[in-house]
């Protein structure tokens, strides 16, 4: 892999990350993330649904009406969405409850749709995969981010598996109570606002002056 | 070519719909007993839920039939495939009804919450009056408000509830600003008051619509018992004279 398709697949994970730099897709980082589980699984479908959009808005590009340009885009996005919903349908269907309409609301996941005009529409194929993949995947390293914590501190678990001990509640007679906040969507911004401010404070060229 | 011709753009967007569906509609056809297949479960489950018994096998564990509007027993349906379409079941009065080992019954309930269906499961005693436990779910209620409907918290609040007044079917209605009544009531959702009418409408109905096999087995064996003990009293009487 040559060093500028590197570049398109690594760049999103954090200089250009979507979420924390570009402060795209932040509605769904805030409601999936209560725990790992479907944080994973969005952050998995969101990347196969950017890099295929991304793919077949990069084939059609040359072909492309500019007048339709948007719908076509969105029926593109919208149909790749409905097969992933149809296939955690049938093969992680718990999953699928939990991320209920969530997974439908991937369709106006400006990360999507902002990646097939800023980038698919004016590069080659394999280049705007590599995009949508770096992408996903770099909005999804956030939400595992972020699910982390809110999972850690407001159940005491971390995919499913406890992790702080049951005799350390206080139900217990121990000393220690979840986080309730936790549970709620604030909580999440107030993590994502952290780890934008670790990221900046490590990334001296993003800081305005 | 001129890429922004109408005849062009009428062209594009044609076969794009026509290869998007025929995509669609494959998938769809494909995975669809995948899906039926996981829905299936799911309703076990809740249906185990409502007992209270999740750590059974469902095929060991519910007997399930289906009773018509007088609840006589009627054969040739699939009790559990009503559960996929049960407002046709009840327009049609084909009722299923699934029976525990040990004599409780749980009975599917639907109706509509404000946004879309709801549908459910109520798990009754064996004198099929006192509320064993509930199962509610919803297609897309309010998060946080009328979804709260869905939540272990809220379905704790029906168990013990009694469906009968005497001889009277009263059912159990979710009661604004908190229950009062405390035998046939439960707190309401605060901020979900279209989806609280919804379930106390749902329950009503639905649990009406199965009356005849509720009051054959509650109030009526309490007089057969009530008789049965009066007339051994007078017989009791009779020897002694």
């Amino acid at each position: 892999m040559s060093n500028k398709n590197l570049k398109y697949l690594t760049g999103p994970f954090s200089a250009n990350n979507p979420v924390i730099v570009q402060i795209l897709g932040i509605c769904s980082a805030l409601a999936v993330t209560v725990q790992l589980k479907p944080a994973i699984v969005m952050a998995l479908s969101v990347t196969a649904v950017t890099a295929f959009a991304n793919l077949v808005m990069s084939l059609l590009r040359n072909g492309l009406p500019s007048r339709i340009r948007i719908i076509v885009q969105l029926v593109v996005i919208a149909t790749l969405v409905i097969l992933v919903d149809q296939v955690l349908k049938a093969f992680v269907y718990d999953v699928s409850k939990q991320l209920s309409v969530y997974v439908g609301l991937i369709i106006t996941n400006c990360i999507v749709m902002g990646r097939v005009e800023a980038f698919a529409l004016g590069n080659g194929p394999w280049a705007s995969f590599l995009d949508g993949i770096g992408n996903g995947l770099g909005y999804g390293l956030i939400l595992v981010i972020v699910a982390f914590f809110r999972e850690l501190f407001g159940s005491g678990t971390l995919y499913g598996f406890r992790v702080i001990p049951e005799s350390w509640y206080i139900a217990e007679g121990g000393f220690y109570a979840n986080n309730g906040l936790m549970l709620f969507p604030p909580m999440a911004l107030i993590i994502c606002g952290c780890i934008i401010w670790v990221h900046r404070s490590k990334n001296k060229d993003l800081q305005e002056k | 070519m001129n890429k922004n011709s109408n005849t062009y753009i009428v062209i594009y967007s044609t076969v794009m719909v026509v290869v998007v569906a025929t995509l669609l509609a494959v998938a769809a056809l494909a995975l669809k007993s995948r899906q039926n297949a996981n829905i299936l479960n799911e309703k076990k489950e809740a249906i185990l839920a409502s007992l209270s018994a999740s750590d059974q096998n469902y095929d060991e564990y519910i007997t399930a039939y289906v009773v018509d509007a007088e609840g006589q027993q009627i054969e040739g349906q699939d009790p559990l495939q009503l559960l996929f379409d049960l407002k046709t079941a009840f327009a049609e009065k084909t009722l299923p009804v699934f029976e525990a080992q040990d004599g409780r019954i749980v009975v599917p309930v639907t109706g509509v919450g404000l946004w879309g269906p709801m549908w459910g499961y109520v798990a009754l005693e064996q004198d099929r009056n006192t509320i064993a436990g509930v199962v509610l779910d919803h297609a897309g209620e309010t998060p946080g408000l009328g979804a709260e409907v869905a939540t272990p918290k809220h379905q704790a609040m029906y168990k013990g509830k009694t469906l009968f007044e005497g001889d009277e079917f009263v059912s159990v209605s979710l009661r604004k600003g908190g229950a009062k009544d405390l035998a046939h009531e439960v707190d309401a959702i605060s901020g979900g008051t279209k989806t609280s009418d919804g379930v106390t409408a749902m329950l009503k109905n639905s649990l009406g619509a199965y009356l005849p096999l509720l009051k054959v087995a509650a109030p009526a064996t309490e007089e057969a018992c009530c008789e049965a003990c009066a007339e051994c009293e007078t017989n009791k009487v009779e020897n002694n004279e």
